[in-house]
């Protein structure tokens, strides 16, 4: 199965001090627009899109980065992933990520909003070396149907392998198929809509820092619910459930800058487009 | 064999002095929030725990277990033991049962003498391997010669029989109610047992986000009487 939809690839590379591309490539249904230097840090931010404006049935796209040593990199979409109706076939994203010592590498994708009969399986494969720092955020809305009725959608799934020097060291697999699970019950949303996650593998994780970021999640107002806890090796992963995108890209948001001013020692601009 | 039932039932027993009786596995999270306060709203926290989590994680791998077991292929174990170790995002709850794995392989390394027991001991020492009860157990029961299916069965059975108890302490719930809920959540495990049957690898680690944010909540939980 070498037909995609679309594939994408960029390598890139640290040139004193700033971020650069050694090589991009890109065909079909996706697409990254010119790098954007947000300060004068050398972290470079690119961002993905799908001119075709969503993912239809039976569609496939293939993304590959690699950072090479010292590299820092911004990755995010332009837009939510929409994910229309798939009658036939699941529409399937593969993302592979390559991450030196010493790199940098945040993706940070907008919302996915899978449609009524939506059928979606997105695949993350990370392999680092020790002394890398991994960071990906995930948000999962309610979807979207005609009638309003929220979780229409198939079957929503997201697998992400981490390879820290080649063994896994974080595995997370979230499946979500509102016709056979009581999806917004006890144990599942626990009555909320919408999900939010946050995975982070860096060699700069430890307790006291997880305390602060802990902390800082506590601060919001808006009614949410949240978890964070230390990984089998050194990161730590934190789950939201909440009523609306914008609260978790609140959550997301303010540990996002947390981590950057004390891991980079820089404060983040903002990257929403609207 | 039918003989070797009983020795298979010794591992299920709540007496079992493996430390299970002090992990609530996020239930306690639930009980304190006053999502779960009787039998019913239990019955209801463990069918998803058992139907959302459980099955995808300690069922499929007692499954995958017994058959790497049969067909000799030990590395695949080693491999899903790490599995099942970085799947297990909440912290309290990973190390909880690492801790129910080495005292249940402690245990039963004593009472039989499996070559692959001192195996697991082995790679454990090496730091290939973590320890986890659902392959001591599965190991065992491959040893005694029990049928795969069954194997998953009692495993199953023996978590859920502790969580009960964990319930019945906590809630708390009557020692009848304990054994109500025991009887009436037999066809969940049948139930539980034929779907895992139909899985494969690639269901593998399955979690229900509900039931992991109340197992990484647990770790800021004040007053407690569980380790998780």
């Amino acid at each position: 199965m070498t037909n995609w939809t679309g594939s994408l690839s960029l390598d890139l590379e640290d040139r004193k001090g700033k971020t650069v591309a050694k090589r991009v490539y890109f065909q079909g249904a996706l697409k990254v627009m010119r790098p954007i230097y947000l300060d004068d840090s050398g972290q470079v931010c690119y961002y993905l899109l799908n001119p075709g404006g969503g993912y239809l049935d039976g569609d496939r796209y293939k993304l590959e980065f690699t950072a090479d040593e010292g590299s820092k990199v911004t990755l995010t979409t332009q837009s939510a992933t929409k994910v229309y109706k798939t009658p036939k076939s699941h529409a399937y994203q593969e993302t592979t990520i390559h991450l030196k010592k010493d790199s940098y590498l945040e993706y940070l994708p907008d919302p996915l909003i899978a449609y009524e009969n939506a059928h979606y399986k997105q695949k993350n494969v990370v392999h680092m070396d020790r002394g890398a720092t991994f960071l990906s955020t995930d948000i999962l809305t309610p979807g979207w149907s005609p009638s309003g009725g929220k979780f229409s959608y198939d079957t929503i799934q997201l697998v992400s392998e981490i390879y820290v020097d080649g063994q896994i060291g974080v595995f997370d697999h979230i499946k979500l198929v509102p016709k056979q699970q009581s999806v917004s019950g006890l144990g599942f949303m626990e009555g909320y809509t919408h999900l939010g996650s946050m995975l982070v593998v860096s060699e700069y994780t430890n307790n006291a820092f997880i305390d602060e970021l802990y902390e800082a999640i506590q601060l919001e107002q808006a009614d949410f619910k949240a978890g964070i806890s230390k990984l089998a090796v050194s990161g730590f992963s934190i789950r939201i459930l909440a009523n609306s995108t914008q609260v978790i890209e609140r959550i997301l948001n303010n540990c996002h800058k947390l981590i950057s001013e004390k891991w980079l020692n820089r404060t983040p601009n903002s990257l929403r487009k609207y | 064999m039918t003989n070797n039932i009983l020795s298979l039932f010794q591992l299920c027993d709540s007496n079992l002095p493996t430390g299970a009786f002090s992990h609530s596995f996020g239930l306690e999270s639930y009980i304190q929030e006053d999502k779960v306060y009787d039998k019913e709203t239990f019955f209801e926290w463990l069918k998803v725990y058992l139907h959302e989590q459980l099955i995808y994680t300690d069922g499929l791998a007692s499954l995958l277990v017994y058959e790497a077991l049969t067909e000799g292929n030990i590395q695949e174990i080693w491999h899903l033991d790490r599995l099942l170790t970085v799947q297990n995002l909440p912290r309290e709850t990973r190390e909880g049962t690492q801790m129910i794995g080495d005292r249940m392989l402690k245990l039963t390394e004593s009472l039989y003498e499996l070559p692959i027991l001192s195996q697991y001991r082995a790679e454990i020492k090496k730091k290939n391997a973590f320890g986890h009860p659902a392959i001591v157990f599965t190991m065992v029961a491959h040893g005694l010669e029990v049928e795969k299916q069954d194997t998953i069965r009692f495993y199953l059975y023996s978590s859920i029989s502790s969580q009960i108890q964990n319930a019945v302490r906590a809630i708390p719930l009557g020692q009848t109610a304990g054994q109500m809920i025991t009887h009436n959540f037999i066809p969940e495990l049948n139930a539980a047992v034929d779907k895992i049957l139909q899985l494969s690898k690639d269901d593998f680690g399955i979690v229900s986000p509900g039931i992991e944010l109340s197992q990484m909540q647990h770790e800021r939980v004040n007053i407690r009487i569980f380790m998780s």
